[in-house]
């Protein structure tokens, strides 16, 4: 049955009827916890994937990945980072692999893609929340391509370090009209701080925001922040 | 002496940034009288995603004497062009500006707040983005599309202090039969309660086909992956069997969320769960069938589909009566509309917070994945994390297509 279902995606395409891949659905899910069967079905996706297939069947195999892939299905979805077409879907399953690798494949193709694709990889690093990616994304705040800045700002946010503090509040200083976006990034950092329990650094960095000067938006996020600071058992029982 | 100008609305909601660039003529409408407030009173409002749920939403907030409906935006320009036309005759002006990307409508600074009802591959995204301009948010139901979305779209309704409201009306209004004698504690302690709803989403492998109508596509895809237009991929009938978006799991949760909205928001409510989630999903395979049995903290289980089992069946404590608590509703006038408007004034969290909203959609999400992965699973709601399993960790959210970011 599961070699049946191969066969069908070497020609799959939309249009295809989905039944024939049933097999390959119903052995993701029985493989849990049969770590040799579940190697074998990455083993054939991978396989598949490397072979000549339509973007639909391509697509349908990094969704699987997304379920099932390790670290060996790194390289093959790695190298369609880079496609226009498999970008995005290459994505869809390596921010989902724990792996290490995965996040490594996420950072090391940022200097070669542009334009939409590199922020896609971004958005990707961002969910991950890949703290080892802060450097580098903190190189592209100031991108020439607005939008690649616009992501990189989102996904410093989105990691909520003190290090994506740091990185941000000086790209604020230079910011021009992206002003908003990274405040609602270094926002987002010190609700990230806050769950942590480190709440000094969380609560200077309301403050920072509370003057005057400041957008009535960003002044109230920033009191509701310190509010939300001041609430804190460690505050409360000094 | 000097007399301060006692603050409109309006002066209390103005966030900040240059007025947006359109001319502004004060006439006897916008003065005000009996009827209608003067427009510095009125809830400046505008819309996103104008299909069927869309243009209902649009009609109860267009007839809403405090409420000033000025933009639009759709990816269809036939739907564009007809919602305009619609409002400009309700106001017998032009004055209305529809747009194709939304973008644009959420960064006029002369907007108060949005209704949003496109299909739920878009909700985060846009309720995100509304919230960063300071706008207050009326979100169709399903609110979300993943787990990971929810906590995401609810720290920056909190973050910027917004009104975000999500859309199901049935909660309060289908279910007030059982929710009064429950609240008034006529149950006893409520043990179960059943929720039957479906079907699960597919995966849509429509082929592609020449479009039939002046749409954006790629604009309507957004965050999805990839795919050839088809009309039954795009419909926004209300079909959750293979013929419009609602069906399929790259824009919806199937029926369980779309109507799992409406049913698990009554169910929750009925056991007063609204403000939480469940700890665990067993999930059942048996002779009858598949169902699921989500636990909560306060000893309550709320069936999936539960065999031979009626719709909303509650299993209460028989001879016991708890104490009597009082029943939240809508706050204002006009149903779930007036509930936002109200709250959009007052500041007040409306009756479907965005909380009570993502708990809702999140109970279906779980089970989604169980039923997918065919096993019970233990979900950590603060951690928003399934405990010990990380294959179902992989499921709580999806890459989303560049560019677009959460």
């Amino acid at each position: 049955m599961l070699d049946t279902a191969f066969d069908a995606l070497k020609t799959f395409d939309w249009g295809s009827d989905l039944a024939a891949l049933a097999p390959i659905e119903d052995a993701a899910t029985a493989s849990h916890g049969k770590p040799e069967a579940r190697q074998d079905l990455e083993n054939r996706l991978i396989t598949a994937l490397k072979g000549i297939l339509t973007r639909d069947a391509q697509d349908y195999i990094c969704r699987k990945l997304a379920n099932v892939g390790t670290a060996a299905a790194v390289p093959a979805l790695a190298g369609l980072l880079v496609n226009k077409g498999n970008s995005h879907m290459s994505r869809f399953a390596l921010e989902q692999i724990p792996a290490p690798e995965a996040a490594s494949a996420l950072r090391d193709v940022l200097p070669k893609v542009n334009g939409d694709l590199k922020v896609g990889v971004i958005s990707s690093i961002g969910a991950r929340r890949d703290r080892v990616a802060v450097d580098a994304l903190s190189g592209l705040l100031a991108d020439s391509d607005a939008s690649v800045a616009r992501a990189a700002t989102l996904a410093l946010g989105a990691i909520g370090s003190a290090e994506s503090v740091t990185a941000l509040q000086t790209a604020l200083r230079a910011a021009g009209d992206r002003r908003q976006t990274i405040i609602d990034a270094i926002l987002s950092c010190a609700e990230s701080l806050l769950a942590n329990n480190q709440i000094a650094n969380a609560s200077s960095i309301y403050k920072a925001f509370t003057d005057e000067s400041q957008p009535r938006l960003v002044r109230l996020a920033a009191t509701r922040g310190l509010l939300a600071c001041a609430s804190q058992p460690a505050v409360r029982s000094i | 002496m000097s007399v301060a100008k006692k603050p409109t609305r309006r002066d209390f909601m103005k966030t900040t940034g240059a007025a947006f660039g359109v001319p502004y003529v004060i006439t006897s409408a916008a003065l005000g009288n009996s009827e209608r407030p003067a427009a510095s009173d009125r809830i400046v409002m505008g819309g996103i995603g104008i299909g069927n749920m869309g243009r209902g939403d649009q009609g109860a907030f267009l007839g809403r004497k405090d409420v000033q409906y000025v933009a639009l935006s759709d990816v269809r320009e036939e739907v564009r062009d007809k919602s305009k036309g619609n409002i400009d005759r309700h106001y017998n002006n032009g004055d209305c500006k529809a747009y194709n990307d939304f973008r644009e409508l959420l960064a006029r600074t002369d907007i108060d707040a949005v209704h949003i009802a496109t299909p739920d591959h878009w909700h985060a995204i846009m309720v995100i983005e509304a919230c960063r301009n300071g706008k207050d948010v009326y979100c169709q139901k399903p609110e979300t599309l993943t787990l990971r979305e929810g906590p995401l779209m609810i720290a920056s309704a909190r973050r910027y202090g917004r009104v975000v409201s999500g859309g199901s009306q049935r909660v309060l209004e289908d279910y007030r039969k059982y929710v009064v004698p429950a609240w008034a504690g006529e149950f006893g302690k409520i043990k179960s309660i059943n929720v039957n709803v479906g079907p699960l989403p597919q995966l849509c492998n429509l082929p592609g086909e020449t479009k039939s109508e002046a749409i954006d596509w790629d604009l309507w895809l957004g965050p999805a992956p990839w795919a050839p237009y088809n009309a039954k991929r795009c419909s926004g009938s209300f079909s959750i069997n293979g013929a419009s978006w609602r069906s399929f799991s790259d824009y919806s949760g199937g029926g369980m969320t779309d109507w799992g909205a409406h049913h698990f928001g009554g169910a929750t409510f009925i056991c007063d769960v609204r403000d939480q989630q469940p700890y665990e999903v067993n999930y059942f395979d048996d002779a009858d069938g598949k169902y699921l049995a989500f636990r909560y903290q306060n000893g309550l289980t709320i069936y999936h589909n539960k065999p031979k089992t009626d719709q909303l069946l509650i299993e209460g404590t028989p001879g016991e009566k708890l104490a009597p608590k009082p029943v939240p509703g809508y706050k204002g006038e006009g149903g779930i509309y007036g509930d936002f408007i109200e709250c959009v004034k007052t500041r007040e969290r409306p009756f479907r917070d965005i909380e009570s909203a993502v708990n809702t959609a999140s109970l279906a999400h779980l089970g989604n994945i169980a039923y997918q992965l065919k096993r019970s699973l233990k979900w950590d709601s603060v951690k928003q994390e399934f405990v010990g399993d990380a294959e179902a960790n992989r499921m709580t959210d999806r890459a989303r297509r560049e560019p677009w970011q959460l």
